[in-house]
């Protein structure tokens, strides 16, 4: 069967969850909304506020040659542990068409900010320990020479091999005349015995109108970011290089509910033979605003 | 398995590590909190361009309730560490001041920057703060 097409199908299984979801989604009371921009791979500086807890599930859907095509989703819990301080659990899993379905692994990362205040360019620091098997998909970032060919293993030999895995990125970030500008430098240590490998991401976006309306509206400008990403490896400590390795380019759209909920959705297209020729990524998050507070009252 | 225990110890331990204590709120001798008069003097003079438009303060408001209502409260009287915005000390304070500090935040002790708001809005809720002066003691 045509590869989109069953995609399709497969996606209609989501639907019932999808209705339920949005149901709640647009039930719930006014509260949090997120600030940060919109983007997959890339990071800005913009960090969870203090004690709010952000739920994210997201997905990737890519096309695969010589393979399955596959739909790699993860979910995330963002907490905003300080001001300064962001940390994160990553849930992940994929789902290769004609083959199977597993559970690849948690990754767990936090971002610092050094400087406490806001300048031209705002550097933040980020740490992730990853625990996943060969078999993850998720794409969160692409770093050495990593390529579409990888993702052609079947799951029962890709699953086999086990990473644990350090991630260290310096992200650059920059807000101007209600442009985000991020840029994103990846260094990634396997713990066992493998160089350092590298990736880029850069992003950029703004919404749609700068100034809100006093209405609470859905559908208005003021909701929705535009913007795109750029993201690929350059290779390894042994050999530094954008060739042999895979890029794309993305562009984003992201729909803020007044409410505190987001749906993002980012088309992405392979810029080399190494790449996969298409991906389509998606999200839904929500914030809950003071779960920290709720939390210690628990154990007062 | 470890991992994964070590990990979840980790991030409980970061969730109550988010407790602070409460601060005492230092002036300077505008009667300005600290924390805001530390803006550069040249952004003290900046004016608000939807100063007293109703349809900014009531965006504002709405911006407010989105962003703010979650620490300091609906009524904007503060909550916890969080700083009563109709105090002297807040309301003292210029619009470019205010607006600043919306940019910056306080992050060491918990007041996110919110720099991620494009300015028209930041200048929105700074109308709408401002429409909270001299109700300090009013109930």
């Amino acid at each position: 069967m045509f590869p989109a097409l069953r995609f399709l199908l497969s996606s209609l299984r989501l639907v019932p969850a999808v209705v339920v979801l949005a149901a709640g989604v647009f039930s719930v009371s006014p509260r949090m909304a997120a600030q940060e921009p919109p983007y997959f791979v890339a990071y800005s500086h913009h960090l969870e506020e203090p004690g709010n807890l952000e739920i994210e599930l997201n997905s990737v859907y890519a096309t695969q040659r010589g393979g399955h095509d596959f739909l790699a989703p993860w979910a995330e819990f963002e907490y905003g542990a300080k001001g300064w301080w962001t940390t994160e659990l990553y849930l992940d899993a994929q789902s290769t068409f004609g083959d199977s379905t597993l559970f690849t692994g948690f990754r767990w990362e936090n971002r610092f900010r050094p400087l406490l205040r806001e300048h031209w360019i705002n550097p933040l620091l980020y740490v992730e320990f990853e625990d996943i098997t060969g078999a993850d998909k998720t794409m969160k970032e692409v770093v050495g020479f990593d390529g579409q060919a990888d993702h052609a293993e079947p799951n029962a030999v890709a699953r086999r091999e086990h990473q644990h895995e350090v991630e260290t990125k310096l992200i650059l970030s920059s807000d101007f005349r209600g442009w985000n500008l991020s840029e994103n430098f990846i260094g990634e240590k396997n713990l066992g015995h493998a160089p350092w490998e590298f990736g880029y991401a850069v992003g950029a976006s703004r919404p749609l109108r700068l100034a809100a309306t006093p209405q609470r509206c859905h559908f208005c400008r003021e909701n929705f970011v535009a913007g795109a990403e750029f993201y690929g490896g350059l290779g390894t400590s042994w050999n530094f290089t954008a060739t042999g390795t895979s890029h794309y380019a993305a562009p984003i759209l992201a729909w803020q509910l007044p409410n505190g909920a987001t749906f993002t959705i980012s088309p992405g297209f392979g810029l080399n033979g190494n790449s996969h020729r298409f991906l389509l990524r998606w999200r839904v998050s929500y914030e809950i605003g003071g779960f920290g507070k709720k939390i210690r009252s628990l154990f007062r | 398995m470890r991992g994964w225990r070590i990990s979840v110890l980790l991030l409980l331990v970061s969730l109550v590590a988010g407790a602070d204590t409460p601060r005492h709120w230092k002036h300077d001798d505008r009667g300005v909190l600290i924390v805001i008069a530390r803006a550069p003097v040249k952004l003290r003079t900046w004016k608000n361009p939807y100063e007293g438009q109703a349809d900014a303060i009531r965006t504002g408001e709405k911006l407010y309730r989105q962003h703010c209502a979650e620490c300091h409260g609906d009524d904007a009287r503060g909550r916890g560490r969080a700083a009563n915005l109709r105090m002297p000390g807040v309301q003292n304070a210029t619009p470019g001041e205010l607006l600043w500090f919306l940019r910056n935040g306080n992050l060491a002790a918990g007041m996110p920057s919110w720099s991620g708001l494009p300015l028209g809005r930041r200048w929105q809720i700074v109308a709408y703060l401002k429409t909270l002066r001299g109700q300090f003691l009013l109930q």
